[in-house]
């Protein structure tokens, strides 16, 4: 699990490896470096001294250490994807000027936990380097987390209509963001286990093969777990992710679209039930097929978020040129809206063309793995990430129901920022072993 | 799984990739109209924090400026009810019309130079401003046009034909654009409609005065008929329907005719000309177009010449057919005839200045349509200096020179006859033209003649 010398893998004997001095990652992490202070120093004018000092200060620190987690890979020999810490530089920059440009307190309190989360990036490259053993303990960590989910019905705080946060007095933490992983490495464990059995099945009904209980019970359960999150959280974004990105591992690791099929059937049977039987999921409907008519109450967060979009054009209004206090959640939900109307089309798609790369770099990590455990993990990961992207991109566009989750690495938000961070790391990681794998 | 972790791969991008497409549908399709809903505040918000720039006259003096009172941009009309219409108004409330939103993005500095130079100002944090207009038309003849129509429905515009330049645009009864936001409910009410931009959007059968256009259509088809004599006894059946005269003016020749306005005559050219000839000539003098002055015109209406019957085609040769025109149309039909035949494009606005005060752009002078030979047109003046001198436009002559003109009395169904009047002057070498019309006054000649005159009189005096 520890390895007491980092630079273990590079040791004397084994040649240097290609790509082991990260140069073209530190050279990516550059043009991050100027694109954050380019956005640093046009927001510095318009401020007050202390804020926009602070503004610029942070940029630089940020990028300083983007550049020291590349010299200590670079240093240990770690041969993770070269590609993903510089997207993720240039998410994270864009989600820091933005903040700093909407409230400098959310931006600064953002600063903080971007240290936090290299800090924490650096020890899961470190510590979760042979990140196999996470695969023995799945049904550990799968009851962990769901009493992690659960203790905020309990618990929790509400904030924002969504009952996801558990209080700890100096900071606020919420458990979904972290169980996220866990559900992936979980399923990634037993799906690698009980494929076999899965994809074939062990009695049939008729012409359809189905595996017994023991098999399927704990998908069910994941389908329940997503289902109390709706209901009793009222966390429909995040049930959302749990569920999508269960689906798209189940058929991953089977092929059975049939999984794939069901699993929308139920949803879909258990949101109408949530439609017929809960208030608030039947508001959410209504304003999504048509927002109009409650455009003074709850259909003014959607509006609001698509005149911001509508205003930006092709080019937008300029950083600081737009009208992001219009915006309700601003710096969390609707902080992709506010890049709209300031970059526009072409800020957005940029947004989107990162999370493209990003995904695009998990699959290829997945594909090149050495085992189904880390395949499945990989594409879960990617999944998990690309997934919560689209659907908070989606929902801020009107395209699927608006619900209240961040969009990675940009939105305000210590929890979600951390967690993501160590899908990165767990996503390197897979890549790390990938390589040494393929090129030794 | 291989393949699996590939599709998988390729619904992700597949999602992203319908994520862009939509995302450019919402910015670039919906976005204006996204941007200009009344919901979203934006622009509302951008206007308040940004001093629009100011509208002058011709000779400097301010039609519409931005103040501020108590920290809060307020924009103030000086002129008053006189250039409401032309310069229009801004409300939160009930939009905005004329000059104002027809440069809204100049007046706000959303273009050009401008543009750049606030992107700059917002990001150092100072004040931004925009461009600045000046405009064609004189402050004194406006409030001087404004005067004579004396609150009485109706309009007048007067053109600098060698330029083609706006010198008045005024419509009557007025409102105050100060107040539009106080006074709405009552100005929407009012049935003399006094929103109405009546030179530019009222639309009035032209009566006599288009008998200019018909005859410049008759000469340019037969240019032998300068020295026909016809025979006028006083009425003329069409079809059965029967158009009189104020007199039976005996043997005339084509310029009397036009002087004494005689109806015989020219309904029997309209009837030469046929459907389609008349339609061009209409066409030719820009009567069914937007000639694009910078506010919106309403374009001329008529019935299609596939449509028209002879009846029809009678009466509208002398002005009392289904045809609607606007003031500026017939204003542009005097100047072009003072102009030899070529209407210059009419304008509103003279130069773009930037908020710095550099002009950024000037009006450039350009010839809109050529509606008749020299010839014709200078037989046409001499007409309408016989009108002036010795027929129905009598009133609209002044004593420091040569006027020339073209009266016309509408019939329509809403009681008394329009007065319409339209003509240039001086006669010799023509500078300006000028159309006049008062809704149910009574004959041109008496009402809207002196109108003219006295408007032209004080024009001329202002050295225009």
């Amino acid at each position: 699990m520890y390895s007491g010398n980092c630079r273990r893998k590079a040791g004397p004997g084994v040649a240097p490896l290609t790509g082991a001095d990260r140069l073209p990652e530190r050279k990516l992490l550059f043009w991050a470096g100027i694109y954050a202070a380019a956005g640093m120093l046009a927001l510095y004018p318009a401020m007050p001294f202390k804020t926009g000092f602070t503004a610029v200060i942070a940029g630089l620190v940020t990028t300083i250490a983007f550049f020291l987690v590349n010299l200590y890979w670079s240093y240990c020999g770690y041969r993770g994807d070269l590609f993903l810490l510089p997207i993720t530089a240039v998410l994270s920059t864009t989600g820091l000027v933005f903040l700093f440009r909407l409230e400098p307190a959310y931006g600064i309190r953002q600063f903080v936990w971007l240290l936090a989360g290299l800090a924490v990036l650096v020890l899961v490259s470190r510590l979760m380097i042979d990140f196999r053993f996470l695969s023995d303990y799945k049904y550990i960590y799968a009851l962990a987390g769901i009493v992690a989910l659960l203790l905020p019905i309990f618990f929790g705080k509400e904030q924002g209509g969504a009952k996801s946060w558990l209080d700890f007095g100096l900071f606020q933490l919420q458990p979904a963001e972290f169980v996220k992983i866990l559900v992936v490495l979980f399923l990634a464990g037993f799906l690698t286990e009980n494929k076999a059995v899965l994809t074939a099945g062990t009695r049939s009904i008729g012409w359809l093969t189905l595996p017994g209980l023991r098999e399927w019970g704990p998908l069910a359960a994941m389908w329940g777990v997503s289902l109390l999150l709706l209901i009793f959280q009222r966390d429909l974004g995040t049930a959302l992710i749990y569920f999508s990105t269960f689906l798209a591992m189940v058929y991953t690791a089977t092929n059975r679209i049939f999984y794939v099929f069901t699993g929308l059937g139920l949803f879909v049977a258990g949101a109408a039930a949530c439609f017929h039987f809960f208030g608030h999921v039947r508001t959410r409907v209504e304003i999504w097929l048509n927002p109009w008519p409650y455009i003074e109450t709850s259909g003014y967060q959607v509006l609001q978020s698509l005149f911001a979009i509508g205003s930006g054009g092709l080019t937008g209004a300029g950083l600081g040129g737009g009208y992001p206090g219009f915006l309700p959640a601003v710096h969390t939900d609707l902080i992709f809206s506010a890049i709209c109307e300031e970059m526009g089309l072409l800020g957005g798609t940029g947004v989107i063309i990162l999370f493209m790369i990003f995904v695009y770099r998990g699959i290829k990590i997945a594909l090149s793995s050495r085992d189904e455990f880390a395949a499945l993990a990989a594409s879960g990961f990617s999944a998990l990430l690309g997934l919560q992207a689209f659907i908070i991109i989606a929902g801020v566009t009107k395209l699927l129901p608006l619900t209240g989750i961040t969009l990675p690495f940009v939105s305000y938000g210590g929890s979600s920022l951390v967690a993501n961070f160590i899908l990165l790391g767990l996503l390197l990681n897979i890549s790390h072993e990938a390589r040494e794998f393929h090129e030794t | 799984m291989k393949p699996n972790i590939l599709k998988l791969g390729y619904l992700l991008l597949g999602l992203f990739v319908a994520l862009v497409i939509y995302l450019s549908y919402l910015q670039v399709i919906r976005g204006p109209a996204l941007a200009a809903n009344p919901y979203n505040r934006r622009l509302q918000e951008y206007e308040s924090g940004i001093k629009r720039g100011t509208i002058y006259d011709t000779r400097g003096t301010v039609l519409a400026g931005t103040g501020f009172f108590r920290g809060e941009g307020r924009r103030v009309y000086p002129a008053g009810p006189a250039a409401a219409h032309l310069v229009g108004y801004i409300s939160g409330r009930y939009g905005r019309t004329g000059i104002e939103s027809a440069y809204d993005r100049h007046l706000l500095g959303m273009e050009g130079i401008d543009r750049v130079r606030n992107l700059v100002n917002r990001l150092l944090g100072r004040d931004r401003a925009g461009g600045h207009l000046v405009l064609t038309v004189d402050a004194v003849l406006q409030k001087l046009a404004a005067d004579l129509l004396g609150g009485r429905r109706g309009a007048v515009v007067m053109l600098d034909t060698g330029s083609g330049a706006v010198r008045v645009m005024a419509s009557s009864p007025g409102f105050d654009p100060n107040y539009v936001d106080q006074t709405w409910s009552r100005l929407v009410q009012d049935p003399n409609s006094p929103l109405i931009n009546r030179a530019t959007q009222g639309a009035y059968p032209p009566g006599s005065t288009i008998k200019v256009v018909v005859a410049a259509g008759a000469l340019g088809a037969n240019p032998g008929l300068e020295r026909e004599i016809f025979n006028c006894r006083g009425s003329l059946v069409v079809d059965g329907y029967r158009l009189t005269d104020s007199a039976a003016h005996g043997n005339i020749d084509l310029r009397k005719a036009l002087a004494v306005s005689c109806n015989t005559v020219f309904a029997r050219l309209g009837l030469d000309l046929k459907p389609d000839g008349f339609h061009r000539v209409i066409e030719s003098f820009g009567l069914k177009q937007d000639p694009g002055v910078g506010i919106p015109v309403r374009p001329g209406t008529m019935v299609s010449p596939a449509a028209m019957t002879p009846a029809e085609l009678a009466a509208s040769a002398i002005g009392q057919g289904e045809m609607l025109v606007t003031p500026l149309h017939m204003a542009l039909v005097a100047a072009g005839i003072a102009n030899r035949g070529v209407i210059r494009h009419p304008f509103v606005v003279e130069k773009f200045k930037d908020s710095q005060g550099q002009t950024v752009r000037q009006a450039v002078y350009r010839p809109w349509l050529t509606a008749a030979t020299p010839e014709i047109a200078g037989v046409l003046r001499e007409s309408m200096v016989d009108a002036v001198q010795y027929g129905t436009a009598g009133a609209a002559g002044i004593p420091e020179m040569q006027v020339a003109g073209k009266t016309g009395s509408a019939q329509n169904p809403h009681g008394q006859t329009h007065a319409w009047f339209i003509g240039f002057a001086p006669a010799e070498r023509p500078r300006l033209a000028v159309a006049v019309v008062l809704e149910n006054a009574g004959s041109g000649g008496a009402v809207a003649a002196p109108i003219a005159g006295k408007l032209l009189s004080a024009a001329v005096n202002r050295g225009y």
